[in-house]
C-alpha cells in the first residue's frame, strides 16, 4: 500500500491538505481528471450487407453481453458505462477526417474547441500543466490537420507529441532549475529573472492585442495564456489548491527508459512508445501535474503496419498488415477473410491497451478509493464501422466514476442523439457546468450522471 | 434502421467538391458544360456568386411539386458533378434511380449534397431537387424543360476588379525559419552553419553503477569541473533504469567524470576512453569532431523541442499563416532554446561588458533593431533594458530571443488610401527575406526600409543571387513534393533492406540538389523540373538507382525511363505503402501537387487496398475501380495516371517484372487541363508522363499557385484569379523561369497589401 506522499515542486507551489471530494456524500465531488484514449479508423460495427455491430453490447441495462472486439473489458466491465447510438450528425458523413474534425468539438468542420481544451482552461487550469496531448507515431508521414483530435481553438488542432523523452521532460523537467532542490537560493533567482522575461512578454502581447483583428487575437490569447501558465509554474501567480496528488513526481515510469529515440516511427516500436506514453500520462496525472489528458495512437488511414507488433495475436512478420487496410474489411463480417480477421484482433489490442490504463488508474489508492474513482476516461475512434466510415452509433466507452457522478457497470442507449451531449455531461461530472455541447446544441445526456 | 441504406445511397452519389472549400466555376456554355472545369484548370474563372435562373424566361407552370425551381437548384448544385443532363460524370448517373424511393433520396441531398458542402442543398432546397430528381427518374418525360445553362460567366476584368488580399496579421516563424533567423542574428559569420549538422552528446549512466543515488551531476573540462549542481554542474535525468543528459558540446577533446549526490566522483562506466586523472583515479575522455571550433559550443539544433508546424491537410507548406500559434509546448522550447543561445551568444566577440548607464538601453535598441526587425520603441527599450538591468545580460538576451518581436513577423500595415493596408518598410524587408531566404532581413535591407518603401524588383535579384536562396529552393521542392513525409515513413525491411537512414537522407537530398541546380545552376525553367533527364545525386545513390555519375555532380538518367522528379526515390517511396506500390497515391500526387486538381475523399465502403497476391500484378489487382461504375467516376482520373509508375517499385527502384510479369508501364492522363473536359491521353512511361504534364496549362497554373501559397501562407481563393493570372503571364512571359516568377511573386502588388480581418 503506497503512502500517499505530498508534491513540492519548482518554488512557490503550496502543498494542498484539504480533501475534497469524499465519494460518500450525497452530492458527488467533481471528477478530478479527463482522460482521453484514441484508437484509429473505427471498429467492426454493422457491416455494409446489413449484419449486425459487432462492438455494440446487447442487453439490458446491467445484465448486457459484450461481443469479442470488447472482451477485454469484460473483468472491468463494472468500472465501464458503454454507449450505444450517439451520432455525430449528417455532415462529411462517410469520411474518416470528417469523423476526426467531429470528434472531440462535436461541430462540423472541427469548427469548434475541443471539450478537452474546454476542459482544460476552465476546471483545469489549475494544474501546472492544463493540458497534455501524447501521441504514438500519431505525427508519422507528416501528419497534421484532420489526422488529430484536440483543437484548442476553432478550426486547428494541434499535434501531439510523439517523443516519450521530451514529453518527460517537459512534463517533469520541473521548469527552469533541473537538479535544484525546491527553496534552493539559485533557483528562486532563476525563477524570478525567468518570471520578469515573461512579464515582458506579457506586456508586449499585450499592446500587440489592441491592434489586430479578432482571429489573431485568439492567436495572442493562446500565446498569453502559455506564459502565464508557466508564470503559475514559477510560483509566480497564486493558485488554488488543487486536489492532493496520489504520488510524488520524482521518477520517470521505467518504460520510458526502453524507448529508442533513433526508432520512434518503427512499428515494430509501437507498443513500448504505447507503454511509455501511457504509463507517463497517468503518472503525470497521478502527481498532479495534469488534470486533461488525451492519448492518441496512430491516426486514421495511417500507415501503420499493426502486424509487425510482437507478442500480439495479430503478429504476422511475412505479411504488412495495416490499421486502414484491415478496417475495409469487406460488405461483410467474414472470418474467412484475412482483413476482417486482423481487424478483430486489432481492435481487441486497442481495447486491451484501454484496460491497462484502467488497471493503471485502479491500482493507485486515492480517497476513499482508487484514482479511477476520481476520474473519466472516454476510449474512442472517428468512425463506427470502418468499412462504411459511418458516423452514427459511434462506440464510446466511458470508464471511471469520476468523482461518483457516474454510475458504472451498465449499458445506456441513446439512438440519435447527438454526441456532444456525451461532453455536456463529462463537463458537469468535471464541475463546469455546461447545459449543452456541440453544434447541435445536444443536452447533456439523461442518466448518465448523476445528480 | 435507415443506416444500411442510407450508406449504401450515400456511396453511390459520388463526392465531388474540393473539400478545401474552393467553389466551383463554371466554364463556357453548352450542352453539358456544367460538369465544369475544376479551379486550377485555367478555365474561366467566376466572378462570384452562383447562377441563377433568368429572370426572362419564365418557365410553364407545371402541376405538382415545383420543379422548375428543384431544375434551377440542380443545375447550380448538382450538374457540375452529375451533369445537365444527369447522366453523371465525376458523380454518378442520377437517370437511374431504382435503388432509391423518393423520400431516401431527399434526405440523402439533405445530409450529404453537394458532396463536401452538404449544408449548400439542404432543407426546402433538397426536397425540391429530389422532387426534380424523382420526377426525371428512368427517363419518365420531363413536365417541364430544364432551364438553359446559365449564360457563360464573363472572365473577370482583372482591371477593375478588387484582388483578395491576404489578412492583416501575424507569422509564426517556423522552425525552418527559426533556425536560419538564429544563425544570421547570432552567428553572422557562419555562413555555412546548418543546425542540426551536430547532434549533441549523450551523457548516459546506468542506474547500477550509482545505487541509491539520489543526484548525479557531470563534471568537466567543459564546465569547469563544479562540485555542486548549483555550481555549474549539469544534472542528469533518472529515466527508468538509466540517467542521461543530452548536451551541445564544443568540437574538441573533452575530459570529464559523474558526480554522484555531489560526494562521489566516479568516471563513465561505459566508456573505454580514460586518462590519469593526476589523483590516483581516472577522467574520462570524449572527443568531439563536429562543429567549428571558433563558434563554441552551439546547440545542435535550437529549434529542436518546438513542436511541429500545423497545416491543413490541403497545404503543402509548413508556413500556413493562420495555423502558426504558440502553445505551451512551443513557449518553453524557445524560452529553453532563448537561454541556451544567449549564453552561446555572450562569449562571442561583439557582446563585450556592459559599463554605464543607458549602457542596456543602447544595447537593447541596437541589438533590438536586428532582432525585431525593425526599431523597438522607446516602450520596449525601457521595459528590456530593465531586464539587463536587473538580472544580468543573459536574462536580458534571453528575453529578446524568445519575445513576440521576435517570433513573430507583423504584416500588420499601415492604412493606405484605397482602404486596404500597406506593409510597412520594415515589414517590407521582413516579408521578402522570409520568401527568398526564410531568415530575417539582412543589414542592407534593413538600411533601406529605415529609408522608406522598398525596390523590391532589385532587392528580389539581389537576395535570389545568395545562398540563402538556394536553400530554400530546395526546401519549396520538398514540401510542394510532400517527400518530407518520407523522413518518417517505414518500409518493409524485409523487401527493402537497404533503406536505411543514409538512403533515406539521401534521397531527401537528392530531390533538394535536383531543384537547386535546375533552378540555379541549369536552365532556371520549371520544366526541366519534372522533364530533366538527368537527377543530382552521391554515390549511394547512383548505385541505388544503377547510374553512372556523369562527373559533374549529375546522374544522367540514361534511358533508365526517369525524368526529373517523377524520377526521384523521395517521391516514387513516399508515394507507395510498406510493402507495395500505389497506383492511387502516385494518382493523386500527380493531381493534387502538380495539377492542383483535387478529388474527394473515398466514399464510404470503398474497397481500400487489395490483399497482395503474389500472381497478379497491381494493376489487375485493381482493376475494379475502372471496371466498377460506381468507382469509375473518380477513379478514371487517378489509377490510370498512376499505373505509369509501375515500373517503380515502393522503394523507387526499377524493376522488370512484377508477379512474375513484365511490368506494363502504360498509363492514361485524362482530363488533364480539368475534369469534364473531356480529353484523352495515354502515355508509357515516367518519361512520357513528365511531358504530358510539363507541357500542360494545369501544370503551370498550378506551379504558380503553389508559389503563390508559399508566398503567402494560404491557399488561394477564386478571388485571387486575378493576382495568379498575372503571375502567370509574367512566368510564361519568361519562359516558364523560377526564378522569374519568384520575382513576379515578390513585386506583385498582393505581396504587400493586405486587408483588414474581422
Amino acid at each position: 500500500m503506497r503512502r500517499r506522499t505530498f508534491l513540492a515542486l519548482t518554488a512557490g507551489l503550496p502543498a494542498a491538505l484539504n480533501l475534497i471530494g469524499r465519494p460518500a456524500r450525497a452530492q458527488a465531488a467533481p471528477a478530478r481528471r479527463f482522460l482521453v484514449f484514441y484508437f484509429p479508423d473505427g471498429v467492426a460495427g454493422p457491416s455494409q450487407d446489413g449484419q449486425p455491430s459487432l462492438w455494440h453490447p446487447r442487453g439490458g441495462e446491467r445484465d448486457f453481453e459484450l461481443p469479442a472486439q470488447l472482451a477485454p473489458l469484460d473483468p472491468l466491465r463494472e468500472h465501464c458505462v458503454f454507449l450505444n447510438g450517439l451520432s455525430m450528425g449528417p455532415t462529411d458523413a462517410g469520411s474518416h477526417p470528417g469523423g476526426a474534425k467531429k470528434l472531440l468539438t462535436a461541430v462540423d468542420g472541427g469548427n469548434g474547441e475541443s471539450i478537452d481544451h474546454v476542459l482544460a482552461r476552465t476546471v483545469g487550469a489549475d494544474a501546472p500543466h492544463r493540458h497534455v496531448y501524447l501521441g504514438v507515431q500519431a505525427n508519422q508521414n507528416d501528419a497534421s490537420g484532420d489526422k488529430h483530435i484536440s483543437y484548442p481553438s476553432a478550426g486547428h488542432s494541434t499535434r501531439p507529441e510523439d517523443d516519450p523523452v521530451r514529453a518527460f521532460e517537459r512534463l517533469f523537467g520541473g521548469g527552469v532549475a533541473p537538479g535544484l532542490p525546491a527553496g534552493d537560493p539559485a533557483a528562486e533567482a532563476r525563477a524570478a529573472a525567468r518570471r520578469s522575461v515573461l512579464d515582458a512578454h506579457l506586456a508586449d502581447l499585450n499592446a500587440l492585442r489592441g491592434k489586430v483583428g479578432a482571429a489573431e487575437r485568439s492567436k495572442l490569447d493562446l500565446h498569453t495564456e502559455a506564459l502565464r501558465d508557466l508564470e503559475r509554474r514559477l510560483g509566480g501567480l497564486a493558485m488554488e489548491a488543487p486536489p492532493p496528488p496520489v504520488e510524488a513526481c520524482d521518477a520517470a515510469p521505467g518504460s520510458i527508459g526502453r524507448v529508442d529515440r533513433g526508432a520512434l516511427y518503427a512499428p515494430e516500436q509501437f507498443p513500448t512508445l504505447l507503454r511509455a506514453q501511457t504509463d507517463l500520462m497517468v503518472q503525470a496525472m497521478a502527481c498532479g501535474l495534469t488534470r486533461v489528458g488525451v492519448l492518441q495512437a496512430s491516426h486514421h488511414t495511417s500507415e501503420l503496419v499493426m502486424s509487425r507488433f510482437a507478442d500480439t495475436e495479430m503478429h504476422d512478420p511475412g505479411y504488412d498488415m495495416r490499421s486502414h487496410q484491415a478496417s475495409h474489411y469487406g460488405p461483410r463480417h467474414d472470418e474467412g477473410r484475412r482483413e476482417f480477421a486482423a481487424y478483430v484482433q486489432q481492435r481487441r489490442y486497442w481495447v486491451q491497451r484501454f484496460a491497462d490504463v484502467i488497471e493503471a488508474l485502479r491500482a493507485r489508492p486515492e480517497g476513499d478509493g482508487t484514482m479511477l474513482d476520481y476520474t473519466v476516461l472516454l476510449l474512442c475512434t472517428e468512425v463506427c464501422d470502418g468499412n462504411t466510415h459511418l458516423h452514427d452509433d459511434m462506440p464510446f466507452v466511458l470508464a471511471g466514476r469520476g468523482g461518483g457522478a457516474i454510475d458504472t457497470g451498465r449499458l445506456l442507449n441513446f439512438p440519435g442523439r447527438r454526441h456532444g451531449g456525451l461532453f455536456a455531461s463529462i463537463a458537469q461530472a468535471m464541475g463546469h457546468r455546461i447545459d449543452r455541447f456541440g453544434d447541435a446544441g445536444e443536452a447533456a445526456l439523461p442518466g448518465l450522471i448523476g445528480a | 434502421m435507415r443506416a444500411p441504406a442510407l450508406t449504401v445511397l450515400a456511396a453511390l452519389l459520388v463526392a465531388c467538391d474540393t473539400g478545401g472549400g474552393v467553389d466551383f466555376r463554371p466554364t463556357a456554355a453548352g450542352p453539358g458544360a456544367d460538369a465544369a472545369a475544376w479551379p486550377g484548370a485555367g478555365g474561366a474563372p467566376g466572378a462570384g456568386g452562383l447562377p441563377g435562373a433568368d429572370a426572362d424566361a419564365a418557365p410553364p407552370t407545371p402541376p405538382g411539386p415545383d420543379l422548375a425551381a428543384g431544375a434551377t437548384l440542380y443545375a447550380t448544385h448538382c450538374a457540375r458533378c452529375h451533369a445537365a443532363d444527369r447522366t453523371g460524370g465525376v458523380g454518378r448517373d442520377l437517370t437511374d434511380l431504382a435503388d432509391f424511393d423518393r423520400d431516401r433520396l431527399i434526405r440523402v441531398i439533405d445530409a450529404t449534397m453537394p458532396s463536401g458542402r452538404p449544408t449548400a442543398c439542404a432543407g426546402d432546397c433538397a426536397v425540391r431537387v429530389g422532387d426534380y430528381l424523382w420526377a426525371l427518374r428512368d427517363g419518365a418525360p420531363a413536365p417541364v424543360d430544364p432551364p438553359p445553362p446559365p449564360d457563360p460567366v464573363e472572365p473577370v476584368d482583372c482591371a477593375d476588379a478588387p484582388a483578395d488580399l491576404s489578412p492583416r496579421r501575424l507569422r509564426l516563424l517556423t522552425r525552418r525559419e527559426y533556425r536560419n533567423t538564429v544563425r544570421d542574428l547570432l552567428f553572422p559569420e557562419a555562413a555555412d552553419l546548418a543546425f542540426g549538422d551536430c547532434p549533441p552528446h549523450r551523457f548516459v549512466l546506468a542506474a547500477d553503477a550509482a545505487p541509491g543515488s539520489a543526484r548525479v551531476h557531470v563534471a568537466g573540462s567543459f564546465n569547469g569541473w563544479p562540485g555542486t549542481v548549483a555550481g555549474g554542474g549539469w544534472a542528469l535525468d533518472r529515466l527508468g533504469d538509466v540517467w542521461t543528459l543530452d548536451r551541445d558540446l564544443p568540437p574538441g577533446r573533452h575530459t570529464y567524470k559523474f558526480v554522484l549526490d555531489e560526494r562521489t566522483w566516479i568516471a563513465d562506466p561505459a566508456n573505454p576512453l580514460g586518462e590519469d586523472d593526476g589523483f590516483g583515479g581516472r577522467n574520462s575522455v570524449v572527443e568531439v569532431a563536429c562543429g567549428a571550433a571558433e563558434l563554441g559550443a552551439l546547440p545542435a539544433d535550437p529549434a529542436a523541442n518546438v513542436p511541429a508546424e500545423t497545416r491543413p491537410e490541403t497545404f503543402p507548406f509548413d508556413n500556413h499563416a493562420a495555423s502558426g500559434r504558440v502553445t505551451a509546448g512551443h513557449l518553453e522550447a524557445y524560452l529553453d532554446a532563448a537561454e541556451v543561445l544567449a549564453r552561446a551568444a555572450l562569449e562571442r566577440p561583439g557582446f563585450g561588458p556592459c559599463a554605464g548607464a543607458g549602457c542596456a538601453a543602447d544595447f537593447v535598441r541596437t541589438f533590438g533593431r536586428r532582432a525585431f526587425r525593425r526599431p523597438p520603441t522607446e516602450a520596449e527599450i525601457t521595459r528590456y533594458a530593465a531586464i539587463f538591468d536587473a538580472h544580468g545580460a543573459e536574462v536580458g538576451l534571453t528575453a529578446l530571443l524568445s519575445a513576440p518581436a521576435f517570433l513573430y513577423r507583423s504584416e500588420l500595415g499601415a492604412p493606405d488610401a484605397d482602404g486596404a493596408f500597406r506593409l510597412t518598410p520594415y515589414e517590407e524587408a521582413s516579408a521578402l527575406s522570409y520568401f527568398l531566404w526564410a531568415s530575417m532581413p539582412d543589414d542592407a535591407l534593413l538600411t533601406a526600409a529605415d529609408r522608406g518603401p522598398l525596390d523590391r524588383a532589385a532587392e528580389a535579384t539581389r537576395l535570389l543571387a545568395d545562398d540563402r536562396a538556394r536553400a530554400v529552393v530546395g526546401d519549396f521542392a520538398l514540401q510542394w513534393l510532400g517527400v518530407d513525409a518520407l523522413r518518417t515513413a517505414h518500409k518493409n525491411p524485409d523487401l527493402f533492406p537497404d533503406f536505411d537512414a543514409a538512403l533515406r537522407a539521401a534521397m531527401l537530398a537528392e530531390t533538394a540538389d535536383f531543384a537547386r541546380h535546375v533552378v540555379f545552376d541549369g536552365s532556371g525553367r520549371f520544366a526541366d523540373l519534372l522533364t530533366a533527364d538527368f537527377t543530382v545525386g552521391d554515390a549511394r545513390l547512383a548505385a541505388f538507382y544503377g547510374l553512372a555519375p556523369a562527373g559533374d555532380g549529375t546522374l544522367p538518367y540514361a534511358g533508365a525511363a526517369r525524368a526529373g522528379v517523377l524520377g526521384h526515390a523521395s517521391v516514387l517511396a513516399t508515394y507507395a505503402h510498406s510493402d507495395q506500390t500505389s497506383p492511387i497515391r502516385r494518382g493523386l500526387f500527380v493531381r493534387r501537387r502538380l495539377l492542383c486538381q483535387e478529388l474527394p475523399p473515398p466514399p464510404p465502403n470503398a474497397g481500400g487496398v487489395p490483399e497482395v497476391d503474389p500472381d497478379a500484378t497491381t494493376r489487375e489487382r485493381f482493376r475494379q475501380h475502372t471496371d466498377d461504375d460506381f468507382c469509375r467516376g473518380c477513379h478514371q482520373y487517378i489509377d490510370g495516371v498512376g499505373f505509369g509508375f509501375e515500373r517503380f517499385d515502393a522503394l523507387g527502384r526499377w524493376r522488370d517484372t512484377e508477379a512474375g510479369q513484365p511490368v506494363d508501364a502504360r498509363g492514361e492522363l485524362n482530363d488533364i487541363e480539368g475534369f469534364g473536359t473531356d480529353t484523352q491521353a495515354t502515355y508509357e512511361g515516367v518519361d512520357e508522363l513528365a511531358a504530358l504534364v510539363a507541357d500542360s496549362d494545369a501544370a503551370r497554373d498550378c506551379f504558380v499557385r503553389q508559389t503563390f501559397r508559399f508566398a503567402q501562407g494560404r491557399e488561394d481563393e477564386d478571388d485571387d484569379v486575378c493576382a495568379v493570372r498575372a503571375l502567370r503571364a509574367d512566368f510564361d512571359a519568361a519562359g516558364g523561369d523560377v526564378r522569374a516568377l519568384l520575382t513576379a511573386v515578390a513585386t506583385h502588388p498582393s505581396f504587400v497589401l493586405r486587408r483588414e480581418a474581422p
